[in-house]
């Protein structure tokens, strides 16, 4: 964040871009000032502003973990206007960056527990920074599970990582499409069956969710009948944002903003603010 | 601190004094409608009712700056450009005359928003700097007016540098700031006679109006509000005749929401701040076309849950008469007198309070007979 | 039945008007009428659903909001409508350009003698300290009697109501709703004189320059709210107007005349042929910006070319939704491609 004045982003350059699926790209930046960069902290789960000079600025996931800092990454799909323009930059390309903005994933009271990733589409981005920073502190946490999802094979993300992470060996993938082509191994159907089908314990566990609406009112009720408890559920909330710091005033769920008091939160935070998502 | 007096023959030259040191922003007539204009010496200050728009925009002004850039082509490879950002021109020094103290609380309510929430809003907090409220003391309520639902007043001096008080064809000027006080320094002082006959005048004005028994209690406003929260068919009612338009939100002395958009003209352009209207469905459409808040009914709840519910419990230390709670909202009434459609929020707040206490009466009667 | 200020000679219609609406409640999701505001000059739109809801039911000369802006919005019910004559030509403009159904509306029709414009009202007092009100006669030559709240005790005070009426009242020739179900009172004559365009013969008379400063003052005030768009049954773009599009990019998110400006000509232009002068845009302008002149503008020329009137008869075809090979009106001066 520009200390002076949380409005001016810091300048950065696109080092690489690569398409995740058909509508999905991601863009690895680092800011231009090398001092600023090594001094960028962040913690998994915070988000960060992208600019596009002469289109605007949006909200994105640093799905990079904190743990590996020679960029910071996001993906990005293809939906509105910034996004649009955003898919239309090279490498070398500058962008602007205001962030680490928001809260983040209590990755310190996760430590010794079970954890479950629960994920739909681009929904695995927030949970890629959060696994990403567990597997480089394995230690520290218990059976690690991924139950992943989407439209079709085609449509995962980071599909070199998901077979990476399956041959790892300590770690579980599950993967799913809803509408599979030839050659497809994994399962289909969509992910709070599969959920349901692995029978994953609850004890000691925490669950991570993030996917389209959809996915997640179906996976909090798998959940639920799995015997996960509002506390033992992750999961971060998307909505539209312009300042990022709490100050526009879009985001407010009751006197809370996603921006500032988000966009992590537990079942059970969601459970106490009014109901309006 | 001394009291001064302003003739009303004499005003626009006070006005013209203060011009040779800051901008002056006064209320002047035009049609049906007194809007602020800076001030020049050919104008004729108008102070005889609230203006029609609040003193928000000395403040956050409905567009402005938060910067600009500018691309530039490397020449040696015309593929690759650099951008360069400069940071927003800081504002003049402004004065504001004309405010009532419905607005000068409203400075209170944004600097809680702008100063207090969080993160410092640097050109919110440069223009609260440079700027200073003349506010002009109220003489009697209008039929929209409820300040003192709010903890307001007619001569309340919150948020003001200077308050002016009506009286026999001029004013009294009381400073309530060192800024104010040194603003007013020249002006003559006002007589023991003066500020008797102000003292009376205020003693008189005691209209039915202000009598504490017209004020409902509001001390559960935001408990009710959230016990009604969930009953869409209530909010739909309540907002069946809204137009979705920003009249409430753009006239309030308290709203602050704001949108950043880009301009851009060929390898340059300006990274904007705009005022915003929750009242929208754009303000909070998101990219994938899920909208929060995407009828009427949500946008109305919003607009009155934040002033009467959501501000009280977010700064919830700062406890203010009569109810206890601080409310984002200083009763001006500006929201009712220019609604197209005559939407009034006092009776929203009103009818909130009596459906919870119909729905804690249902509770509890279905708990008697449970109990049966 | 609930006090009504202006009952005087129309109680009996306020009776009729009760029991048509509940002979339909049965029929209908809600009917759209008028109830008493925050104060005795202001009317506010009222959705009736039960029996119960016809006692807050009013009409008279403060019911100036067009009912028919809240039509478009509630696409895919069966309403029924308080309408008043310049109201009903809304509903006509709806039904041609097949924005509304017929089948799905029930309209209650009122022989209108004008309404008030509370801006011609403020323009001479404080309109914030008026306790009670009511019309004495017939809006067209009879009193407003105000009781006013004063420093010392209540004031009454008798404004001829000649000079406080809508200007659209003024110049108006369908007091009688030209669509409905039910017409609720006689008809009654049109006293408005035929329009000649005064208004805009005045600003024309002035320079080039005079014209310019004279917007450039106007739109001034503007605070982009957009209740005029809001509050226009016409304008049924909403949500989705090219002022709001950032693709394209129309206009800026800047307050600068320039931006103001082009929006009112967007609003204007698009509402040529359309229009029926109801004038909700510039009543609901809280800085009473006279809009309502561009819109005037574009129908006196709409008159010249087409010799079309938008809202007076269901079954034309608005001129810009249609061409005609040979217009009567339009001379080709006889070139040829």
């Amino acid at each position: 964040m520009n200390a002076n004045n949380p409005y001016i982003p810091e300048l950065a350059t696109i080092i690489e871009t690569f398409d995740e699926t058909p509508d999905v790209k991601t863009f690895r930046v680092v800011l231009q000032d090398p001092a600023k960069m090594a001094a960028f902290r962040f913690e998994p789960g915070q988000v960060a502003q992208l600019s596009v000079f002469g289109t605007g600025e949006s909200t994105f996931v640093i799905c990079s973990p904190p743990t590996r800092m020679d960029y910071l990454q996001f993906s990005v799909m293809r939906v509105g206007e910034l996004t649009h323009r955003l898919h239309t930059l090279k490498e070398g390309d500058p962008v602007g960056l205001r962030g680490p903005l928001g809260n983040h994933f209590p990755y310190q009271d996760m430590r010794g527990k079970d954890i479950v990733f629960v994920g739909g589409g681009l929904g695995l981005a927030p949970l890629r920074t959060l696994l990403l920073f567990m597997l480089d502190n394995r230690a520290d946490y218990g059976a690690i599970t991924l139950i992943y999802g989407g439209r079709t094979p085609e449509h995962l993300c980071f599909k070199d990582e998901l077979k990476e992470w399956a041959n790892r060996g300590d770690m579980r993938v599950e993967l799913t499409v809803d509408n599979p082509n030839e050659g497809w191994q994994g399962r289909t159907g969509v992910v709070p069956a599969v959920l349901t089908d692995l029978g994953v314990r609850p004890d000691n566990a925490v669950a991570v969710t993030c996917g389209p609406p959809i996915m997640i009112r179906f996976t909090l009720e798998a959940l639920g009948k799995l015997g996960f408890k509002d506390e033992q559920i992750v999961t971060t909330l998307e909505r539209r944002m312009k300042c990022g710091i709490g100050l526009c005033g879009r985001c407010n769920i009751g006197e809370k903003f996603v921006c500032v008091d988000g966009p992590v939160f537990t079942q059970a935070q969601l459970a106490g603010l009014p109901q309006e998502f | 601190m001394v009291a001064r007096h302003i003739k009303e023959t004499e005003l626009a030259a006070v006005a013209a004094a203060w011009a040779r040191s800051y901008r002056v922003l006064a209320p002047v007539r035009e049609g049906a409608a007194i809007v602020y204009r800076v001030f020049s010496e050919d104008m004729h200050p108008f102070l005889g009712r609230p203006p029609t728009s609040s003193a928000k925009e000395a403040l956050l002004p409905q567009t402005e700056n938060l910067f600009t850039y500018k691309y530039r082509k490397d020449q040696a490879d015309l593929t690759r450009t650099e951008v360069f950002l400069s940071e927003a021109l800081p504002p003049e020094p402004t004065l504001i005359l004309g405010p009532r103290p419905c607005d000068a609380r409203g400075r209170h309510l944004l600097d809680r928003v702008f100063l207090e929430r969080g993160v410092v809003d640097p050109q919110y907090k440069a223009h609260r700097a440079a700027t200073l409220f003349v506010s002009v003391a109220c003489t009697s309520l209008q039929n929209t007016c409820f300040c003192h639902w709010t903890g307001g007043g007619m001569d309340d001096e919150t948020g003001s540098d200077v308050l002016l008080h009506p009286l026999n064809g001029g004013f009294v000027a009381k400073a309530v700031t060192p800024a104010g006080e040194k603003l007013i320094a020249e002006l003559p002082e006002a007589t023991a006679q003066t500020l008797a006959s102000l003292d009376e005048r205020k003693a008189a004005a005691q209209t039915p109006d202000q009598a504490p028994e017209q004020t409902p209690d509001l001390k559960d406003i935001a408990g009710s509000f959230l016990a009604v929260f969930a009953d869409l068919d209530f909010w739909t009612d309540q907002s069946a005749r809204c137009l979705s338009c920003g009249v409430c939100t753009y006239l309030c002395p308290t709203c602050s929401c704001f949108n950043i958009t880009d301009e851009n003209q060929g390898m340059s352009g300006r990274r904007l701040r705009t005022w915003d209207t929750c009242m929208s469905a754009l303000y909070t459409l998101e990219g994938s076309g899920h909208n929060p808040r995407g009828s009427r009914a949500h946008r109305l709840r919003n607009r009155v849950g934040h002033k009467f519910c959501y501000h009280p419990r977010e700064f919830s230390e700062a406890a203010t008469e009569p109810s206890g709670l601080e409310f984002s909202c200083t009763g001006c009434g500006r929201c009712i007198k220019s609604c197209p459609v005559a939407v009034d929020i006092r009776q929203i707040v009103l009818d909130v309070l009596d459906k919870a206490r119909e729905k804690a009466a249902e509770t509890a009667g279905a708990k008697g007979e449970e109990a049966k | 039945m609930a006090s009504d200020p202006f009952a005087t000679g129309a109680a009996s219609r306020m009776e009729t008007l009760r029991s048509k609406i509940a002979q339909e409640l049965a029929n209908v999701d809600f009917v759209l009428g008028y109830g008493r505001g925050f104060d005795p000059l202001h009317a506010t739109p009222v959705t009736v659903r039960n029996e119960k809801d016809l006692d807050r039911l009013i009409f008279d000369a403060t019911c100036v909001q067009n009912l028919a802006t809240s039509l478009y919005g509630l696409r895919g019910k069966r309403l029924g409508v308080v309408v008043k004559g310049c109201d009903s030509r809304s509903i006509v403009q709806l039904l041609q350009e097949r924005l509304w159904e017929r089948e799905n509306l029930v309209i209650f029709g009122l022989p209108c003698e004008g309404v008030l414009d509370l801006a011609k009202l403020r323009a001479s007092m404080d309109i914030a300290s008026v306790k009670e009100a009511r019309v004495e006669g017939s809006p067209r030559d009879g009193l407003l009697r105000l009781k006013l709240a004063g420093d010392g005790g209540e004031r009454v005070r008798d404004i001829e109501t000649r000079g406080l009426l809508a200007d659209k009242c003024l110049r108006c020739q369908h007091p009688n709703p030209l669509v409905y179900d039910h017409l609720i009172g006689p008809e009654i004559a049109p006293q408005g004189a035929e329009d000649d365009y005064a208004d805009l013969a005045a600003l024309e008379k002035l320079s080039t320059q005079e014209r310019f400063d004279f917007w450039k003052r106007q739109m001034g005030r503007c605070i982009r709210c957009y209740a005029c768009r809001n509050a226009c049954p016409l304008c049924v773009c909403k949500h989705v107007c090219l002022a709001d599009s950032r693709e394209p990019h129309w206009l800026s998110a800047e307050a600068t005349l320039q931006e103001k400006w082009l929006f009112q000509v967007m609003h204007a232009l698009h509402l040529a042929g359309r229009c029926t002068e109801c004038g909700e845009c510039q009543r609901s302008c809280p800085m009473g910006i006279p809009i309502l002149l561009l819109k005037r503008m574009m129908n006196r020329e709409l008159k010249e070319l087409f010799n079309y009137q938008a809202g007076v008869n269901l079954d034309a075809v608005p001129p810009l939704h249609t061409f005609l090979m040979e217009e009567d009106r339009i001379k080709d001066r006889g070139l040829l491609w």
